[in-house]
C-alpha cells in the first residue's frame, strides 16, 4: 500500500487533469459565452475530489485547476482580475468539501434524501462562491472598462449566472447519480 | 488522437522569444500587464504596441495562431469600442451615425481601451504560444520557491501540475475508448434531447473515473516503489538557466518602460 500523502497527491492531480479535459472534449461542453465560461462536467470531479479527500481535497483541487488554467489558454486583463478570476474562484469550489463528512455519514447509513441535500448543499456552496468572485471581477473590471453610468453588476450577473446557474444544476443531479452508482468506489479509500 | 499532443496554444519553434526563459517570460509580461494602465498618450500606447507587435513578429509563429489566441476577446474588443463611441460626448461631433452623434473623444477612447484589451491579451498569448505548459509549471515552481519557507507546498503544488498535464492526454485516450465502447452499446452522446444526452454521460464518467482512481492508485505506488518522499533533496530533470539573452530581454524591457514613462502626459 501506498502512503496515504503521496495518494492524495496523485489522485487529487489527476482528478484535476479530468476536469480540465471534460471542460476541452467538444460534445461535453456546451461553450456558447463569448468571453469564457461554459457549461460543462468540468467542476465534477473537483466535487468528487472534495467530498472524497474533505476541504484540503477540494481545496487543493480547485486551485490546481485553476494555475492549469492559467498556464493553458490565460484571459488576463487587469492584474486583480487574473488573481480574482484564476485563484479566488476555482479554489472555492474546493470549499464544497466541509460537507465531506456528512455526505460520506449519510452514504455509510444509506439514507438517500440525505445524501442529496448534502452533496446539494456542497455543490452549491462552491458553485455560489465561485459565482462570486467571478461577478465581483466582472464588476472591477468593467468598471474599468466601461462607461460610467453603465448597471455593470446587472450585466455581470447575467452574464455569469447564465452559465453557472445551469453549471450548478448540471453538477448536482450527476455528482448524486454517481454516488448512488459507485458509492463503494468513492468510499474505499477516502479517510 | 497523439499520445504526445500538447495542450493549450503552444506553437513549437526556436525563435529568440521561445528561447527565452519562462521566468524572464513571466516576470516581463507580469509588468507589462500593470505598466500597460499607466499608458495615456499616443506616444506611450505608441511604444507598448511597437514593443508587442515587434515581439509577435520576433516569434515567427504563424498570424492564425496568433489570432486563434485572441478570440475570446474580440467580442469585447469590438463591444467596447463601440460602447464608448456612443456613450462618450466629449470633444467635437465628428459626424452623424444613423442618428447618433459620433464624438471625437468617444473615438479616441474607444481606441485607447480596445487598444489596451488587445495588448494585454496579445501579450499574455504571447507566453502561452511560445511556452510549453510544463516549462510554464517548472518556472512557476521555481518563482514560488521562497514561499517554501512559510510552509506553503510549492513542490507539491508543481509535482502536481506536472502531473495532471502529462494524464491529460491520456486521459483522453481513454475517454474516446470508453465514449466509443458505450456507443457501441447504443448510448448516444451527439444528439437528442439534453436530458437524455445528461443521462448519457453518466455510463461515460463511471468507468472514467473509476479507471482515474485506478492510474492515482498505480502511479502513487509506484512513486513510492522509486523511493519518492517529497519534495526535500529531489533534483531535476529540467534545469532553468538565466542566459544572456535574458540579460539582453530585462534590458531592452527596461527601456521600453523608462520610454513608456517619458512619452505619457501627467
Amino acid at each position: 500500500m501506498s502512503s496515504k500523502r503521496t495518494l492524495f497527491l496523485v489522485e487529487v492531480a489527476i482528478f484535476t487533469a479530468l476536469a480540465l479535459l471534460l471542460d476541452i472534449i467538444p460534445f461535453l461542453a456546451f461553450k456558447v459565452w463569448p468571453n469564457g465560461g461554459s457549461v460543462s462536467f468540468a467542476m465534477i470531479p473537483i466535487f468528487i475530489v472534495a467530498f472524497r479527500w474533505g476541504l484540503k481535497g477540494g481545496l487543493t483541487a480547485g486551485l490546481l485547476w485553476g494555475l492549469l488554467q492559467l498556464v493553458i489558454e490565460p484571459v488576463v486583463v487587469h492584474p486583480l482580475q487574473g488573481f480574482i478570476e484564476y485563484g479566488f474562484a476555482f479554489t472555492a469550489l474546493g470549499l464544497a468539501g466541509i460537507f465531506a463528512k456528512p455526505v460520506q455519514q449519510a452514504l455509510k447509513d444509506g439514507k438517500l434524501a440525505k445524501r442529496f441535500i448534502y452533496i446539494m448543499l456542497g455543490v452549491l456552496l462552491g458553485t455560489f462562491l465561485r459565482f462570486l468572485a467571478h461577478f465581483y471581477a466582472g464588476i472591477v473590471f468593467f468598471g474599468h472598462y466601461a462607461p460610467e453610468d453603465q448597471p455593470v453588476w446587472l450585466y455581470s450577473l447575467l452574464y455569469n449566472g447564465s452559465y453557472m446557474l445551469p453549471a450548478f444544476v448540471l453538477s448536482t443531479v450527476v455528482v448524486f447519480f454517481l454516488f448512488i452508482k459507485q458509492p463503494r468506489t468513492l468510499l474505499q479509500t477516502a479517510s | 488522437m497523439n499520445e504526445y499532443m500538447i495542450i493549450g496554444q503552444y506553437v513549437p519553434g526556436n525563435s529568440f522569444v521561445h528561447r527565452i526563459d519562462p521566468r524572464t517570460k513571466i516576470t516581463i509580461i507580469f509588468f507589462f500587464v500593470i505598466f500597460v494602465f499607466f499608458a495615456n498618450s499616443v506616444g506611450s500606447y505608441g511604444i507598448l504596441t511597437a514593443f508587442a507587435l515587434i515581439t509577435t513578429f520576433i516569434t515567427r509563429i504563424p498570424l492564425k495562431f496568433i489570432l486563434k489566441g485572441l478570440t475570446p476577446v474580440w467580442f469585447l474588443i469590438i463591444f467596447t469600442f463601440s460602447l464608448h463611441l456612443i456613450v462618450t460626448k466629449d470633444g467635437t461631433v465628428l459626424f452623424n451615425l444613423f442618428g447618433w452623434e459620433i464624438y471625437s473623444g468617444g473615438v479616441i477612447q474607444g481606441v485607447a481601451i480596445s487598444l489596451r484589451f488587445f495588448l494585454l491579451i496579445l501579450f499574455t498569448s504571447l507566453l502561452t504560444l511560445t511556452t510549453t505548459p510544463i516549462e510554464i509549471t517548472d518556472a512557476i515552481e521555481d518563482m514560488l520557491a521562497p514561499l517554501n519557507k512559510i510552509k506553503f507546498p510549492v513542490h507539491e503544488l508543481a509535482l502536481m501540475m506536472s502531473i495532471s498535464l502529462r494524464f491529460i492526454p491520456t486521459l483522453m485516450q481513454e475517454t474516446e475508448k470508453i465514449s466509443k465502447a458505450q456507443s457501441s452499446r447504443g448510448v448516444d452522446f451527439r444528439t437528442g434531447p439534453l436530458k437524455e444526452r445528461i443521462k448519457a454521460v453518466v455510463p461515460l464518467l463511471v468507468p472514467l473515473f473509476v479507471s482515474a482512481f485506478k492510474r492515482a492508485e498505480e502511479l502513487a505506488m509506484a512513486m513510492e516503489a522509486r523511493g519518492y518522499r517529497g519534495g526535500e533533496g529531489r533534483t531535476k530533470l529540467r534545469l532553468l538557466k538565466i542566459q544572456s539573452i535574458d540579460i539582453w530581454v530585462y534590458l531592452l524591457f527596461t527601456c521600453v518602460i523608462i520610454g513608456l514613462f517619458l512619452l505619457r502626459t501627467y
